[in-house]
């Protein structure tokens, strides 16, 4: 997963329930040093008496937000769904650059 | 005739090496066969009880050696906690190793696949050994827990405040490292029910508040409750040797 792009991660999840995984593995595939960089990474943990939806919200440098509901997706089609975003703006990156 | 001769050495060497290539050759087929049905009975050998034990992977493999140091982790602490290990910079990691420490717990980053194994036969008396996945425990509590990089903070005594502690240290790393799961005794605890335990007082604070409302409440009848009972079951069998009496008399 292309994570340079990130500026804005807001991940909540239910550890005991079945999103657990596609969360916990998108929180963890972001490299630590981006923290430094200026990516905010917000993440709360729900239990099962809280009536808050589970969520996987990202902000990308562009401003662009793209939210979505990880009980239904597998990491991996997540990662691929923000990596399209991702793409078009290093491709702009490398147009500007040259 | 030299020539020939050498020609003949050459022809007889030639041979000579297809004839060591075609026996390598042969060596290592039959070796593979031997490797391939010898592979079965390796196999056996390792499911055949070793130092007294009987289980699945051989008795000095790293495996075992973590299902074991697993099992000993949750045998012998009675409160863990269970966070999610955020992919830490060394730095950080020596720093909430350390005020975890300080806080009287250890922190132990788990291998998911082996502690799952443990999990799911936790009810046996050697996690270790080969058993059936029907005879398995594949509900247990703590299994979705297990799902991205997890370690365990143990307290090797049940005491809330070090509990609170830590989970005041973990407020402050927000993503980095971060509670999912508790096991309190016997119990699974969520985030929720983990702040309620950690305002408890300890263990031998709550003892000794049970004695003390035990000790009031005998002066109100606690005591003659719990002797009535045996006191009615005397009378009753009392008046029954009395009556019986009565009729040997007659």
């Amino acid at each position: 997963m292309i994570t340079k792009y990130f500026s804005k991660v807001v991940v909540k999840f239910n550890p005991f329930s079945k999103e657990a995984k596609t969360a916990r593995l998108l929180l963890s595939s972001i490299p630590p040093a981006q923290r430094q960089l200026g990516t905010q990474i917000q993440n709360e943990v729900l239990t099962n008496a809280s009536n808050k939806a589970p969520v996987i919200k990202v902000t990308f440098k562009d401003k662009k937000t793209m939210e979505v509901d990880p009980t239904k997706y597998t990491f991996q089609e997540l990662a691929n769904y923000f990596d399209t975003h991702s793409r078009q703006l290093s491709l702009k990156e490398t147009i500007e650059n040259s | 005739m030299n020539f020939v001769s050498r020609q003949l050495w050459g022809s007889s060497g030639l041979g000579f090496c297809s004839l060591r290539i075609c026996s390598q050759t042969i060596v290592s087929r039959s070796f593979a066969s031997y490797a391939s049905r010898a592979a079965p009975a390796a196999f056996k050998t390792s499911k055949s009880p070793q130092d007294g034990r009987d289980i699945v992977k051989p008795v000095t493999s790293r495996k075992t050696f973590l299902i074991d140091s697993y099992k000993q982790l949750m045998g012998s602490n009675p409160v863990i906690l269970f966070v999610h290990y955020n992919n830490l910079m060394k730095n950080e990691d020596h720093h909430y190793r350390s005020q975890i420490k300080k806080a009287g717990g250890s922190l132990t980053v788990l291998r998911n696949n082996l502690f799952s194994v443990y999990l799911r036969n936790s009810a046996f008396p050697d996690p270790c050994a080969p058993i059936k996945r029907r005879d398995q425990n594949l509900s247990h509590p703590l299994l979705p827990l297990f799902k991205g990089p997890t370690a365990a903070i143990c307290f090797p005594e049940t005491d809330p405040q070090s509990v609170a502690k830590v989970l005041k240290l973990l407020e402050k790393s927000q993503d980095r490292l971060f509670v999912v799961g508790a096991k309190v005794e016997t119990a699974v605890y969520d985030i929720n029910q983990l702040s309620h335990f950690k305002n408890l007082p300890d263990k031998q604070g709550l003892q000794s508040q049970l004695l003390g409302l035990l000790h009031i409440l005998s002066g109100a009848g606690l005591v003659k409750t719990l002797e009535a009972g045996s006191q009615t079951l005397y009378l009753t069998l009392q008046s029954h040797h009395d009556n019986n009496e009565k009729d040997g008399q007659e």
